[in-house]
Order: structure tokens, then sequence, then C-alpha cells
């Protein structure tokens, strides 16, 4: 009996605190939403309903931001990260787990020990640099820092741990050479993972702001991120329209998190079955 | 892919050469200027007006108005200044009067300076205080945020006092009418963020004095003007005559709901308070209470901006007479951002254009722009130094202080202290 009301009020406290957890999370989604309906001025007032001004707010972020241009900026800078990073970073996770030598894990420290140091730190000298080899305003100067992502070969190395021995015997056996183990028997066996890295890197280099606002010039090399700063910071932010562009700026990673949900958590699971 | 990139690349090559040598040769003829500033309803619109009309006059000179947050122009500022990389910095740049001492003395030799080109005399005198450094002169002086109380003539009516009985007034009468006016119609008189120490500001500005000396040394402990401005701050909050405002936005919202009878700010809130059609006609202008204190003024300021040239740019005198030829004379041009964006500028002549001479139905055909431009002339010249932020975040530490009744000595030797420690 009182055993029963004990499961029933921790059943209770769990699902009340799930439920908290869950309002928390998911209430600035809300907000958004509603307020991408309403006025600049029922949005400070606080109005949590639905209201009419939804069509005004988007013609009006269609009309002060460049939408095609804008998206194509950041949707080409986060691909072509990703791309870029995944191919590198995989390699070297690859590499650090499966090739053995003397100074192996003295590097692999030093490398992790990289991910202590702020990005703020690094601006300054990263800038002069891309200033000398003549990269400002370019989106190569912001694709190129987060090729090497001490991050994405840590992860990849701690999934190599679990790619079979045998698989990589089996395809020497077959003559495989190791540029082709890796390409035809390690990449496909490790999809999950690659698609769990993939939504991590592409949510970051969407969302990246810092070095891309230090880079980036002019109106036209801008992306969607360093756009809604700018829409929000204005003396009288129209906070409708700035909410337009943040639900807009949102798709793209909602999308690439949906289509790649499953693999993703068999990725977080770990993925060699 | 290989392959063709292989094939194409010398004539690539040639293309990419033969283009450059055609932009190098084209741009002896065609500058381009850039700009960086940041609020594209305002000085990003204002910019885009000015640069059209030099064009007009100067069709080889051209303008890049790129906008980014205020911060981010900042940041973007500090980073190509500290990295020395000179292509990356615009030609112009927007600064907040605030911060113009923190970068000109951070980065000797990175601005122009304009003491020759510029008759800053006819610029109200405290802009150009804020961008001198040793006799020279290095900023075009932009907007201002000379202060004025607006008030609600229907609330106050209501609480048996006129349009006359709001000019001139003191601090202390000021509370005296707020308790009033509240006894009467049951509406606060202000709104009042204790986040923000902006009346504080406006209140020790009005009597000539700022955190720093002249010198720019502390003046916190021995300040009579922040004294009173604190005193003045601790009175409305005890006489709880106030509507208390969470946020910039919140703040907003307590006059433009109609919740308060009065608003003491900077003249760029015209815009806002007008954007409420409905209370057309309710609103009046009166210069902001004073200080009962030596030295204390009717006038005083809150915000701001100002442009100013990089010395490495590549289009400096274009720039510089730009700006001159534009800010320092075009009385036309201050009518027209006076009128689209509610700009008031900094250059007392303007006063004399139609715009400014213009009678406001919205205020009972008050001549409001005239009234600010007068005050504009008088607001009192102080060094805002480079520590205004760090000084000001000490301020908004201890409002809360104030309101539980600490002595106002205390509360200064507290800001003294915390204003010390961090800019050491």
């Amino acid at each position: 009996m009182t055993n029963g009301i004990g499961r029933a009020a921790g059943g209770l406290l769990t699902y009340g605190f799930l439920g908290l957890m869950a309002f928390l999370s998911v209430f600035p989604f809300f907000w958004m939403a509603l307020g991408a309906t309403n006025s600049s001025i029922d949005i400070i007032k606080g109005r949590v309903l639905p209201g009419a001004a939804l069509a005004t707010n988007v013609s009006t972020f269609f009309t002060q931001v460049n939408a095609p241009l804008v998206f194509w900026n950041s949707a080409k800078i986060a691909i072509l990260s990703t791309v870029l990073t995944l191919a590198v970073s995989s390699l070297a996770g690859y590499g650090f787990e499966i090739f053995r030598s003397r100074h192996r894990e003295r590097l692999y420290r030093a490398m992790l020990l990289t991910l202590m140091i702020p990005f703020a730190a690094l601006m300054i000298p990263l800038f002069i640099m891309m200033g000398k080899a003549g990269l400002i305003n370019t989106h190569i100067a912001v694709v190129l820092p987060t090729i090497g992502s001490a991050f994405v070969v840590f992860y990849f190395r701690q999934c190599t741990k679990a790619f079979p021995s045998e698989l990589r015997d089996a395809a020497k056996v077959d003559g495989l050479k190791e540029w082709q183990i890796f390409l035809f028997i390690y990449v496909p066996v490790m999809r999950s993972t690659y698609a769990a890295a993939f939504i991590i890197v592409f949510m970051t280099a969407w969302n990246n702001y810092l070095w891309p606002l230090i880079v980036l010039q002019s109106n036209d090399t801008k992306t969607i991120t360093l756009v809604i700063s700018s829409l929000a910071s204005a003396y009288y932010p129209d906070y409708g329209v700035v909410m337009v562009g943040t639900i807009l700026a949102t798709l793209p990673t909602l999308a690439v998190f949906f289509f790649m949900q499953r693999q993703f958590v068999q990725g977080m699971l770990g993925s060699v079955k | 892919m290989d392959n063709l990139a292989r094939a194409y690349l010398p004539r690539i090559a040639g293309l990419a050469l033969a283009s450059v040598s055609f932009l190098a040769v084209s741009a002896a003829e065609a500058k381009e200027i850039t700009i960086w500033c940041w609020d594209p309803n305002f000085n990003v619109a204002i910019m885009k007006e000015a640069g059209a009309r030099y064009t007009k006059t100067h069709p080889d000179v051209t303008f890049n108005v790129v906008d980014f947050a205020k911060t981010d122009v900042e940041q973007k500022l500090q980073t190509g200044l500290a990295s020395g990389t000179a292509e990356a910095l615009p030609d112009i740049v927007l600064i907040e009067d605030y911060g113009a001492q923190k970068y000109l003395q951070s980065f000797p030799g990175a601005f122009a300076p304009l003491s020759g080109t510029v008759d800053y005399s006819g610029f109200a005198p405290y802009k150009v205080e804020v961008m001198t450094i040793d006799g020279q002169v290095y900023g075009m002086p932009f907007d201002s945020g000379v202060t004025g109380l607006y008030y609600r003539k229907d609330y106050l009516e209501q609480a048996g006092f006129k349009p006359e009985d709001m000019q001139n007034l003191t601090w202390d009468r000021f509370i005296e009418i707020g308790q009033q006016v509240e006894e009467k119609t049951g509406k606060k008189m202000m709104g009042l963020d204790p986040n923000d120490a902006g009346l504080v500001r406006i209140i020790m500005q009005s009597a000539g004095q700022w955190y720093f000396d002249k010198e720019g040394k502390t003046n916190v402990t021995g300040n009579p003007a922040l004294k009173a401005a604190l005193e003045t701050v601790g009175k409305i909050m005890s006489t709880n005559i106030y509507k208390p405002a969470a946020g910039w936005s919140d703040w907003v919202g307590t006059f433009t709901s109609g919740d308060v009878a009065a608003v003491v700010t900077g003249v760029w809130i015209t815009g806002t308070v007008k954007a409420q059609p409905d209370q057309a006609g309710k609103w009046g202008v009166a210069p902001i209470p004073k200080l009962s204190i030596d030295g204390a003024t009717h006038a005083s300021n809150l915000g701001g901006s100002s442009w100013y040239v990089l010395e490495s740019s590549a289009e400096k005198a274009e720039a510089i007479d730009f700006l001159n030829e534009i800010y320092g004379k075009d009385i036309d041009f201050y009518q027209k951002i006076l009128q689209e964006r509610g700009a008031v500028g900094s250059l007392l002549a303007a006063r004399g254009g139609a715009a400014y001479e213009q009678a406001d139905p919205f205020f009972g055909g008050e001549k409001v722009w005239q009234n600010f431009s007068d005050w504009l002339a008088k607001v009192p010249s102080v060094n805002y130094g480079i520590f205004t932020n760090e000084a000001d975040t000490a301020v908004t530490a201890q409002l809360p202080a104030l309101t539980q009744g600490t002595p106002v000595d205390d509360i200064l030797k507290a800001i003294d202290a915390e204003v010390s420690a961090q800019i050491q």
C-alpha cells in the first residue's frame, strides 16, 4: 500500500519535473512562433496569443533583408564547412586510433588541449593571418579555421574504438589499399557516426557568429546570424520581424536534424553492431 | 574535374590578372567610401541619404554603407585596430559618444584629426568636447541625445497643473507634482528601470559633472552633482511616484501604454512618443528639471554618436570632405533627416531650416524642435573619459542600496571603490 503511494508520488515527481523541463525547453520556440504573428508593440506588452501581423512581418522581413543571398551565404558556408570538416577530421580520428606511433598519444593530448583555448584568444592572430593571406571578407576565411576540429577528431577516435579490427584485416587480405579500406569499409560502416557528426558540425557552422562577424566586411557576404543580430539591435527593433528571421534561420538545422534523427541517436549510442 | 581545372586554369588566371589591372585603372578615378554603422532605420538610412547627396555633386565618389549590430561594430573595430590590419577597416565608422575617448586614447594615430578642416564653432560644444584630445578634434558630431521632459498635458491638467507650471522646475518640485498627480489621477509620474543608470547620468551632466573630471581622474566621492542625482533618484523611489520597468522595452511600454504622466530622456524618444496616434495633442515638452546646486542647468544629454575617419583609409581625403560638406554645412540635409528619421543633429545652424521651424500638432502646436535646438546649445560639456561604461555598471549595482535607504555618501564610496577596482 505505502509502496504504491510512494511509487505514485515518485511518478508524479518524475513527470512533474520532466514536464517542467519540457516546458522550459519548448517555450522559447512557442514564443518565437507566436512572436512572428504579433506586432512589435504586442510582443513588448507580453502578448501570448497568436496575432494578425504575420503577413506584415514576413513582407517587412523580405523587403529589409536580401533573403536569398543571405541564406545562400549561410548555406554555402555551412555545407562547405561540414563536408570538409567531416572529411579531414574523420580521417584524423581514424588515423589516431588505427595507426600506432611513438608520439601518437602525446600529439593527441596536445591536440585535445587546444579545446581549452577560447576562440576569442585566437581571433586576432587568426585575423592577422587572414589579412596577410588576402582572405578578409571571403567565405573561405570563414570555412578554413573550422576544418581541423579537435572535437570532431576526438569524437571519431572514440567511435573508431568500436570499429572491428577484423574488418580491416579481412580487407587487407582481400588486397585493399589503406585509402580503399577507409573509403569503402570504414565510411559505410560508420554511417551513423558520420550522421551524428554531420548534425553537430552543420549546426555549429550554421549558427557560427563571432568569426564570420569579424572576418566578413560587406553586406553581400553576410550570413543570416549577422543579419538577425543587426535587425535585433536597432534602437527600436521590430521584434516581429526578428522572430520571422529566427524562425527561418532555425528551419535548416531542424530539417537536418529530422532527416538524420535515427542515425543521430544510433551514432550517439555507438554505431557498430 | 582535375583535368578541367588544369585546362582552364591558365585562362582563368589570365582573366583574373586582366580584371585586376582593369580594376586598378578604374580605381584611380572612382572612389568608394565604406562606412560602418548600426541601425538600418536610423544612422544607416541617414548615411545612405548623406552619401546620395554627396554623389550628386561628386559623381566619382560612391558609398558602401554596411550595417552591423552596435556591439558588433565595436567588436570589429577593436579587432581591426588591434591587429593593425588596415584593409579590414572601413573609411568611416560610427562610435557612440560614451565610448569615443576609449578608442581615441587606446589607439592613438588610428583616427584622422579634422581640426583644420571642420569649423567646430558651429556645433554644440558638448559634442565637440567628447572627441577632443590635447586640443585636436577627431570626429564629425552626429546625432544628439539632448534631453527634455515630455509630459501628458491631460493627466497634469486633471491634477491641477498647466503647461506653464511645468517650465523651469526643480527636481524637488517635480517630485511634489508627481505625488499630486498620483493622488488625483492614480497615474505614476514616470517609468523607471532600477537597472539603468540613465537618469543618474542625465541629472549629473545637467550640472556639468561626470564620473571623471577634465583630466580623466575618477570624480565620484567629491562629486556634488552625482550625489544630488543619486539623492533625487532615491527620493523618486522612496516617494514611489514611479512605475518600475524591467528593461528597455518594458520602460518604453510605461508611456506608450499611457500608464505614466511624464518621461525624462533624450530627444530620440520623440518618434516613439509620436507613434501612438491616439495620444496626439496630449503631450507637451518642457526643459528637464534642475538640481539646486552650483552649476545646475535645465539642459543635459543621453546617448548620441559621432562619425570618425580612419587614418589608414585610402579614401581619407574624400571621406573628410564628404563629412564636412554634408554634416558640416548642408542645412537642408538636417531638415530631411529630422523629418524622415527624427534625428536631431549637432549642427546648431540647422535650426534655421523649415523642419526645425515647424510647429508640431502632436505636441499641441508647440515648436518642439526649436526648443530642443535651444537646449542643445546649452548642454554642459563634460569629459566622458575612457571608463564611462565601467562607472555606469558600478552605479547600477548600487541602485538597489539606494532604495533600501543606505546613506548616499556610503553609496558614493562603494561606487568609487568599484570604479577604482575595475579600471586598474
